[in-house]
């Protein structure tokens, strides 16, 4: 594709915010809107971003494939892990085995900001690779 | 407010199923995401909104794009 250097400059400015917005979005999920899957999401477009602006090769070169694939895996057994420690310490599937701390002006969160970090993860191993792969066999 | 996005948005969609350049059709998708990311804002609900702005808006139209420019551009039909 012919790209222009407004788009490319644009993009290749614009792709670590995008970024660092996802890992907001993550983070603060349970307090403001947003959550795993819309970082995840969000992550998961300024890879793109970076692809379509650098290059695909670039892209790959930051984030392979086989990491990517890896990672996606790696979350959900973690996911699925985090979800059953729930079961065997009687609080049930998802629930929130930790003790409720009640530190002055700290936000209970539990379990959640754990699970949240984890779907964020696999969502955007998971659309990138789709879209990195897509994208791939157009060369 | 919520009456008159509703309105874009039947306009939005009506345009892009009557386009027949492909890519035009494909952006006017993406105008038609963002009208009801704002539709979705204003029903106080901001998730939705967010997750309607990052697939619909950003990864929808960049496949979809992609897709236009594998296949070809003008609607032969």
């Amino acid at each position: 594709m012919k790209k222009t250097d407004i788009l490319e400059l644009v993009s290749r400015k614009l792709a670590p915010f995008m970024f660092l917005f996802g890992l907001y979005l993550l983070t603060y999920g349970h307090l403001s809107p947003g959550g795993g899957f819309q970082g995840g999401v969000v992550i998961a477009s300024g890879i793109i971003l970076l692809s379509v602006s650098r290059g695909i090769e670039t892209a790959e070169a930051l984030f392979p494939s086989f990491s990517l694939s890896i990672l996606e895996t790696f979350c959900f057994i973690l996911l699925l892990a985090a979800g059953l420690a729930g079961v065997f310490l009687g609080v049930g599937f998802l629930g929130n085995p930790l003790p409720r701390a009640a530190a002055a002006g700290v936000p209970r969160v539990g379990m959640i900001l754990l699970l949240n970090i984890l779907v964020g993860l696999k969502v955007a191993a998971g659309v990138s690779l789709i879209c990195l792969r897509f994208f791939r066999e157009d060369e | 407010m919520i009456e008159i996005l509703l309105l874009l948005l039947f306009i939005t969609a009506f345009i892009a199923l009557q386009l027949k350049d492909m890519l035009a059709s494909v952006l006017m998708l993406g105008v038609f995401s963002l009208l009801s990311c704002l539709v979705f804002f204003l029903l106080h609900a901001p998730d939705v909104a967010l997750t309607e702005a990052a697939v619909g808006t950003g990864i929808g139209t960049v496949v979809l794009i992609w897709v236009v420019h594998k296949t070809g551009r003008r609607d032969t039909t």
